[in-house]
């Protein structure tokens, strides 16, 4: 439990960290408890009281993803176990790329294999990492707002935060924008970052009962289906799986709750779908955007959504919010042990590392993207996305770290 | 429904089809704190740049406005 030191400092600030991280979804866990391991004081709060709800998310993850940011596949958080791909074209013709049948020495169930990823709970994953931060010193203060922050005269600055209704102004080097989609941390400092229409998919899937699937995560091409994105089935453990899907506003008149009642009634799965009973009902907004231009200013950095660290070609973000979380972390524990102060200038080492480790490949993927969504001929464009989506997953794929 | 209108608006939400995705909040060119309390676009005070990004984006089109009048809103 911790306790609010008396206020001694005449400036209504009552506790000092190294860094404190608004928001505690993947990236800003990650972040979190990698500063906290290499020695930083650091606060996570999170405005929410169970992390991971409501979800915004269908929640699939590479293994790899989780064992390069340290976190073991656990029962406490993973659904299903996934072996591969299934890509579907607007009529129904497949590419299936099964793992288990391409290297079947390395991914599959048998002994000495490993699963390719998981669909995990974003509910427990998110409080799994949480835990995870926590155990490595981080203090963690759920039902606490961030309403601003300010710098301070000695090169470090104060945040406003609510807690359980009660106002508590924090003193910390750096804050951590950790924020979301929604992303508010970035305005503060005037960075802009609102996505543009035209790169925003609007999301909606269903958890449903009654839907067969294979330890596949299938994907649904086509303008017919999906404008400007894609609809998929992913299995759900449990005998559920995820029927949603994600389209571009500005590339169709009906929404997305519209896109998916036709998705159920119409498509080539109709049957598979007859008798699907809906469980849950979940949406979101995915940036398939570039990433900002700038993630820095005086005492502040971004990571996860609230820097748009999202694949622009599949929509995903834990591996993006896992890696960048890792990198800001490592990065903000080097240059504060070392004393150095956390200005605009230095904390561009932060985005020039993440470049350099993944940025510069995640630009490469929004190119992609646009040159697809950019063709006008919709029999092309959705050529285009199927040969695209196909390739991507491949094990030729030069992009499979992301 | 226009998308368009250079008039101020007030934005309404539909609360019982919302399904709090966050994606009119992720999309608003406002400045930060023009949301709710329950983490969408703000509802409580009018929006002057009224480009209705938010109304589009929404998943479930659960978002409507009105022409703000100031002698008949409440005061921000």
């Amino acid at each position: 439990m911790q306790y609010n030191m008396p206020d001694n400092t005449g400036t209504g600030i009552k506790q000092e960290f190294d860094i404190v991280v608004i928001g505690s979804g993947p990236a800003g866990a990650t972040t979190a408890r990698y500063a906290a391991a290499n020695g930083l004081s650091v606060l996570l709060v999170d405005k929410k009281q169970e992390l991971g709800a409501p979800i915004q998310c269908s929640g699939a993850v590479s293994h790899n993803a989780l064992e390069q940011a340290g976190v073991l596949p656990s029962p406490e958080f993973v659904q299903e176990a996934i072996y591969g791909f299934a890509i579907y074209n607007a009529k129904g013709e497949k590419k299936i790329i099964d793992y288990r049948e391409i290297k079947p020495a390395e991914y599959g169930t048998g002994e000495g294999c490993k699963p390719l990823g998981y669909v995990v709970d974003r509910r427990r994953f998110d409080r799994y990492l949480a835990t995870q931060a926590e155990r490595a010193g981080v203090t963690i203060w759920l039902k606490t707002e961030a309403s601003g922050y300010r710098v301070l005269d000695d090169g470090s600055c104060a945040i406003d935060l609510c807690k359980f209704n009660e106002s508590i102004t924090v003193k910390a080097k750096v804050v951590v924008g950790a924020d979301g989609v929604q992303s508010q941390v970035g305005k503060w400092a005037g960075i802009k970052t609102h996505i543009k229409l035209s790169e925003l998919a609007s999301c909606l899937q269903f958890v449903v009962d009654g839907v067969q699937t294979d330890g596949l995560l299938e994907i649904v091409t086509g303008n017919e289906w999906a404008p400007g994105g894609y609809a998929w089935v992913f299995p759900k453990g449990h005998g559920y799986a995820e029927i949603g899907l994600g389209i571009t506003k500005t590339m169709c008149a009906e929404n997305a709750q519209a896109y998916l009642d036709h998705f159920l009634k119409n498509s080539f799965f109709k049957e598979r779908f007859k008798n699907c009973r809906i469980v849950e009902i979940q949406g979101g907004g995915v940036p398939l955007a570039a990433p900002l231009k700038t993630q820095y200013a005086d005492n502040l950095i971004l990571v996860g959504d609230a820097a748009r660290h999202v694949n622009s070609i599949t929509g995903g973000g834990i591996h993006t919010a896992l890696s960048g979380g890792k990198i800001a972390g490592e990065f903000l524990s080097a240059l504060l042990l070392s004393g150095q102060p956390a200005t605009e200038n230095n904390l561009k080492g932060y985005h020039d590392n993440w470049l350099k480790a993944m940025g510069n490949n995640m630009w490469k993927l929004y190119r992609v993207k646009r040159k697809i969504f950019d063709t006008a001929d919709v029999l092309q464009r959705d050529e285009q996305l199927y040969a695209t989506m196909s390739n991507y997953f491949s094990p030729e794929s030069e992009y499979k770290k992301i | 429904m226009s998308m368009k209108t250079k008039q101020p608006v007030v934005f309404e939400i539909g609360w019982n089809a919302c399904i709090k995705c966050g994606a009119c909040v992720a999309v608003c060119p406002q400045e930060a704190g023009f949301i709710s309390n329950f983490d969408t676009i703000a509802v409580h005070k009018p929006c002057d740049i009224a480009c209705m990004f938010c109304e589009a984006v929404c998943p479930v089109s659960t978002i409507t406005h009105t022409l703000y009048t100031p002698s008949l809103s409440t005061q921000p």
